[in-house]
């Protein structure tokens, strides 16, 4: 694992009004380029990082299942709603929206598996998780989550984004704005899928921050990383050539030109592209692993091979400090036959992430990485056709561990039927705000002036931070 | 976090408006002050009173003998004249175009360059791209479907024409936000020209097109379940982006509450919204009933390949699950034959007018355009409460903000029901109207010199940055509407002045500490190259840039890794013609959901909302991009041979060539020696290993050993790499 390097160069006299001078003009101080390059020099971290919250986070992954994952087959457990099954949803319920059936005359479909206690704490958790279920004491459970937008578009935007709106930085562009990156050969966000992003790039958009915090789409097969490869014709040793030359015009260019940070900033970044041609395909690269790992997170079968790639891939670039890996998994869209899709989703990804959890913790990464579970929103208790679900934002289910926080426990409710989040009620805002707390980052205080307001990635909310209830005491 | 806090901000406007005299209120912005025209200082007062060719030197000067600095001396010829052609073209000089300036010894010389790139088309492209960014383009909708605006560059084209024809600014501004309403206007044919349009009505048609302004917002395609909430979408990025683009106010928050800082109120922001309630998004054809006669005349032609579509079809259900034989086999290919015969049976050009072509893929061009509801359709506006659709409160008129209002001497209701936009458009291009013109000469002082009098040029809010040369900006304001909003006259005067003809490699460390950001431009801002430009500038230096204008977005085509992360393939059609994959930048497909690779990573704008100055970012795709990508290292092939084709096989000449070329100026000695030496030492490299024969070699290179060859090859693309290549000094 390289060793990190000390940010605190890179922070002196550098305020983020300065900092975002510097990313437009690249005027001023020479020291600031590397940083700058790298997005080390976290501008946001000055003032938004603050002792006294309560995480002892470093890095984190996002297991995201696109399309939506129910709830109620997951880890929501509705017994009332296994007696309605069949008759018509309660009036109160009626006059919310929802994507593609009508409230008015749709029936209530009960759960498609049966949940038990699992572990020491004996958290309930369905049937459909039965290797995730044996680390239920790592997992902490949030049945609260809700927002208001019940269709997979702004719904993931607001997932990723905190705003419903398109052209925000997503949740990884924040907080490697806020942290900096620890790494010198790698991008310190990256975005993987074993399916297809359902919005296209601005899942990892760095919206109005600098590009330089956007997230790297990682292949998990051929060439990791767009124009990684040399062109056919040009030899490594031809390479090495140009890229002394290239540096020695470069360094001359530079001297000529006095206070132009950019021109150092350039003339490291043939180095790092350098490093990363070198580092790259050594991530992707599973066959250094044991067979023992490579089975732990299910490479040896059919069905959990993509994402147990995925899953060992996150893990491997947590111990080489990438500080945010976004993995989707899709499609959870079970309009019709939830039982079916869930199975076969479940079984994709059941077996690596409870390899994933129990990796990082053997190898003592489990309390400095946050992993995060969720999809963009959970699935209606009501039935679409005669065995589907159709999309839910008003109360759904995600699961939060490592980061230092206390598993085995589950916090927040729904009603009886799993319709609305009603106990502990917890907004996408507010689940990053907890996501930053834990990462000891202050929301309110992680903010970037753009269009005339100081912006946060919990826009106006996230006041329901619940990093202290969570974290181990 | 760090930025002053109320009471500073206020001290700071204070401070501020304490030039604006007695009898305005404090709490008003600068910048919607009346418009003054300050007397530029006299040169005899000023210690460099030689270098003041127009009044920008003397505001300038007078900044930096406040400072204590010292201009920066002139930039050589071949400096100056790069960088007038990227600044009006985007395109660097051919190196015969570089000589003859160089020779020219006429004191006219640069005057005459300007003129001369003023009037080429390619002045249009480069300058509609800078208006592209404010106006948030792009072909295609974004969010989940990112469903595509097929017609979005009918704007596109409508912006390079309008530039190109220095369009006045004020019309232009009218054009975009009201030519329905100022120029309503058919498409009846003039009867004494049979088949033409009177010139009136064609300027009208163009002229509404402007209103596409309007049709390119990003949109949920879904939120079409619920028409509420999409009017209210649609009316919030109008009027966002019609506050930032032409006012230069960032009104967003006021949705929600009122303006913290500015005096915009929440009443203020929903009577503009109710300004634009009335319009909507509809088609205007482009053709003439007489063309659109034709086309349907020929519409048998459609349904002959649609037919030809059904019969291959009917075979294929016959014959499925089983092998053909191999009498089937010949009429399955027969069948897929005749679609193609059919289609290219399609006509290309309208027979009733010549020079017009038929767009095959649809029934008969339209623009997407600004019109109005039926009356009996309309959705008043109501005042959300904290913004929320769920929270409506009372109905709320169309008026301009209060406060402008009151600053304006106009009043602020907005009364004529359907002419709502056409009185907005006309009040804000009044010529004394404080914002207008004061905005739009900071962008051009911004993407002339890379930063504005005003660093937030969407922002002339009290969030925003204060100008660093108030006097400056007021006078180029005035001087703007006295020139009758020309945009050309602009650049001639900015051009012109010695403060944009200076070095911008001198630095001593007095001027480094005393103002590292150059706020008070002492010397000119280096400019790294934009996305297109850098696109635009790697092609043409190779001699393989087409520069054919307007039309349909291109598709180039990309790599599987760049392709990877659109969910679709087929949402990037690639242009069939492939003399089409390098046109200049700006006529690439513009997707919400996925920027061409390339501009990505050179940081092209997103699309979401306005952009008023991109980003420079250094990140590592873009070294690899110069480096390894497919797309550099053809353009390094065209390149070697391009320059072999005028000096033959002798090393010297051709490394002179080529730098001159690639950098626009002479090699030096130093350069020389080491470029040579970098020669021999990648063919010697090349040479020991035995390699295969390269790919795609164009004949120049092709009679070469492949040693050779390979060594001219990445000699170009190590020059590709070269910072000179890509900074504009």
């Amino acid at each position: 694992m390289p060793q990190s390097t000390s940010r605190i160069e890179y922070l002196a006299g550098c305020t983020p009004n300065r900092r975002q001078a510097l990313a437009r003009f690249g005027m001023g101080l020479g020291t600031i380029a590397l940083g700058d390059l790298l997005g080390r020099e976290a501008s946001g971290q000055q003032a938004a990082r603050q002792s006294g919250l309560p995480g002892t986070a470093k890095s984190v992954i996002w297991l995201f299942m696109q399309g939506g994952p129910s709830h109620l087959e997951t880890f929501d457990p509705k017994p009332e709603l296994a007696k309605q099954s069949g008759k018509l949803l309660p009036e109160e319920f009626r006059k919310y929206d929802l994507a593609q059936i009508n409230t008015a005359d749709a029936k209530v479909l009960g759960p498609q598996f049966p949940f038990q206690q699992q572990g020491d704490s004996g958290l309930k958790i369905s049937s459909v998780f039965p290797q995730l279920a044996k680390q239920a004491d790592k997992l902490a459970i949030i049945r609260s989550c809700y927002h208001e937008l019940f269709i997979h578009g702004s719904a993931l935007t607001m997932m990723h984004t905190g705003t419903r709106l398109l052209g925000h930085p997503s949740a990884g562009s924040w907080i490697t704005y806020g942290l900096g990156s620890e790494t010198d050969r790698l991008p310190s966000y990256v975005a993987m899928t074993n399916s297809f992003f359902r919005n296209g790039t601005a899942t990892f958009s760095s919206g109005y921050l600098p590009a330089v915090y956007q997230g790297t789409y990682l292949r998990t097969q051929g060439m990791p990383i767009q124009n990684l490869g040399r062109p056919a014709g040009l030899s490594e040793e031809n390479q090495q050539t140009l890229l002394n030359q290239i540096r020695q015009w470069n360094t001359r260019h530079r001297d000529k030109r006095p206070g132009d940070s950019r021109l150092d900033a350039r003339i490291a970044n043939y180095e790092l592209a350098f490093r990363m041609q070198v580092a790259a395909p050594e991530l992707i690269d599973l066959a250094q692993e044991t067979e023992t790992t490579q089975k732990l997170y299910g490479l040896d079968e059919g069905a959990t091979e993509n994402f147990g790639k995925m899953c060992l891939m996150a893990r491997r670039m947590v111990e080489r400090g990438v500080r945010y890996i976004h993995l989707v998994d899709g499609d959870w869209d079970a309009h019709g036959g939830v039982k079916g899709n869930h199975t076969t989703r479940a079984n994709a990804v059941d077996k690596p992430i409870a390899g994933l959890l129990a990796d990082l913790q053997q190898r003592g990464l489990l309390d400095e990485t946050l992993v995060v579970w969720s999809g963009e929103f959970g699935r209606t208790p009501i039935m679409q056709g005669n065995d589907g679900r159709d999309h839910h934002p008003y109360g759904f289910s995600i699961w939060l561990a490592g980061g230092g926080i206390q598993g085995g426990k589950a916090i927040g409710a729904t009603d009886d039927f799993g319709f609305n989040a009603v106990e502990d009620r917890f907004h996408v805002n507010d689940l990053h705000a907890t996501m930053l707390s834990l990462l000891g980052l202050d929301h309110e205080g992680l903010t970037y002036l753009f269009e005339g307001r100081e912006r946060r990635l919990t826009d106006v909310g996230g006041s329901n931070d619940l990093s202290a209830r969570l974290v181990r005491r | 976090m760090l930025r002053p806090k109320l009471p500073t901000v206020l001290l700071i406007l204070v401070a501020f408006c304490s030039h604006l005299g007695a009898g305005e209120k404090p709490d008003q912005p600068w910048a919607f002050s009346r418009l003054k025209r300050p007397t530029p200082p006299s040169s005899k007062n000023l210690k460099q009173g030689a270098l003041i060719v127009n009044p920008i030197d003397a505001f300038i000067q007078r900044g930096l003998e406040s400072k204590q600095l010292s201009p920066a001396p002139p930039a050589d010829q071949y400096t100056l004249i790069r960088r007038a052609y990227f600044d009006l073209t985007g395109l660097p000089p051919a190196p015969e175009q570089i000589r003859a300036f160089v020779d020219n010894q006429s004191p006219t010389a640069w005057d005459d360059l300007i003129e001369q790139l003023l009037k080429s088309p390619q002045y249009g492209e480069r300058w509609a791209r800078h208006w592209l960014d404010v106006a948030r383009y792009a072909d295609s909708q974004g969010f989940e479907g990112d469903n595509s605006i097929p017609n979005a560059w009918r704007y596109r084209d409508y912006v390079i024409r309008s530039f190109n024809e220095d369009k006045p600014y004020n019309i232009f501004v009218q054009e975009q936000i009201a030519a329905d309403e100022i120029w309503p206007d058919n498409l009846d044919l003039d009867p004494k020209r049979v088949y033409r349009l009177s010139e009136t009505k064609q300027k009208h048609l163009q002229a509404i097109i402007g209103t596409g302004f309007y049709a390119l917002n990003p949109q949920v395609a879904e939120s079409a379940l619920d028409a509420e909430r999409l009017q209210h979408e649609t009316l919030t990025d109008w009027v966002d982006t019609t506050s930032s683009v032409f006012m230069g106010l960032t009104v967003a928050c006021a949705r929600c509450h009122d303006h913290k800082f500015d005096p915009i109120s929440q009443q203020d922001y929903y009577a503009m919204q109710a300004i634009f309630a009335r319009s909507q998004k509809q088609y205007v054809h482009l053709h003439t009933p007489m063309m659109r006669g034709d086309w349907h005349w020929l519409y048998p032609r459609l349904t002959a390949v649609e037919e030809a579509r059904q019969a291959l079809k009917a075979f294929r259900k016959r014959t499925a699950g089983r092998a053909l034989s191999e009498k089937e086999k010949q009429q399955n290919q027969q069948l897929r034959d005749a679609i193609v015969d059919r289609l290219m049976e399609l006509p290309e050009k309208a027979n009733s007018v010549p020079n017009e072509p038929f767009d095959i893929l649809m029934t008969s061009p339209t623009a997407t355009v600004l019109g109005h509801v039926h009356p009996k359709l309309l959705k008043p506006v109501h005042f959300l409460q904290r913004g929320e659709l769920e929270q409506r409160k009372q109905v709320v008129k169309a008026a301009i903000p209060q406060t402008l209002a009151e600053a304006t001497g106009h009043p602020a209701s907005i009364s004529k029901a359907f002419e709502s936009r056409k009185e907005l458009a006309l009040w804000l291009t009044r010529s004394d109207h404080p914002l207008t013109a004061r905005v739009m000469v900071n962008r051009l002082w911004q993407w002339h010199f890379g930063r504005g009098i005003v660093s937030t040029p969407n922002d002339f809010g009290a969030m925003g940055t204060a100008p660093t040369h108030p006097e400056l900006l007021d006078w180029l304001a005035t001087e703007f509407v006295r020139e009758g909003w020309s945009l050309k006259q602009m650049h001639r005067l900015i051009m012109k002045s010695s403060t944009y003809r200076a070095a911008s490699t001198f630095g001593t460390a007095h001027h480094l500490k005393t103002d590292p950001d150059n706020k008070y431009f002492w010397r000119m801002n280096r400019r790294r190259l934009e996305a297109e430009a850098l696109w635009d500038s790697v092609h043409q230096t190779a001699g393989s840039l087409n520069l054919k204008m307007y039309g349909r977005p291109v598709v180039p085509p990309l790599a599987e890794d760049e392709l990877a992360a659109l969910r679709e393939k087929w949402q990037w059609p690639v242009s069939g013609d492939p003399s089409e994959h390098t046109r200049r930048g700006m006529y690439i497909l513009v997707r919400r959901n996925f920027r061409f690779p390339m501009f990505q990573v050179f940081d092209a704008p997103l699309t979401e909302v306005s952009c008023p100055q991109r980003d420079v970012t250094t990140v590592a795709p873009q070294a690899l991009w110069t480096l390894n990508s497919p797309s550099v290292y053809r353009q390094a092939r065209q390149l070697a041979a391009l320059v072999l084709r005028t000096t033959q096989n002798n090393p010297e000449k051709w490394v002179s060539e080529l730098w001159f070329r690639a950098l626009c100026r002479p090699i030096t000695a130093e350069e020389k020696t080491e470029t040579l030496k970098l020669l021999s030492t990648l063919e010697t490299e090349s040479a020991k290993r035995s390699q295969g024969p390269l790919p795609d070699l164009p004949p120049e290179l092709e009679k070469l050993t492949s040693a050779r060859a390979a060594a001219y090859i990445h000699v170009c693309l190590a020059l590709f790499n070269h910072n000179e290549f890509s900074f504009v000094d």
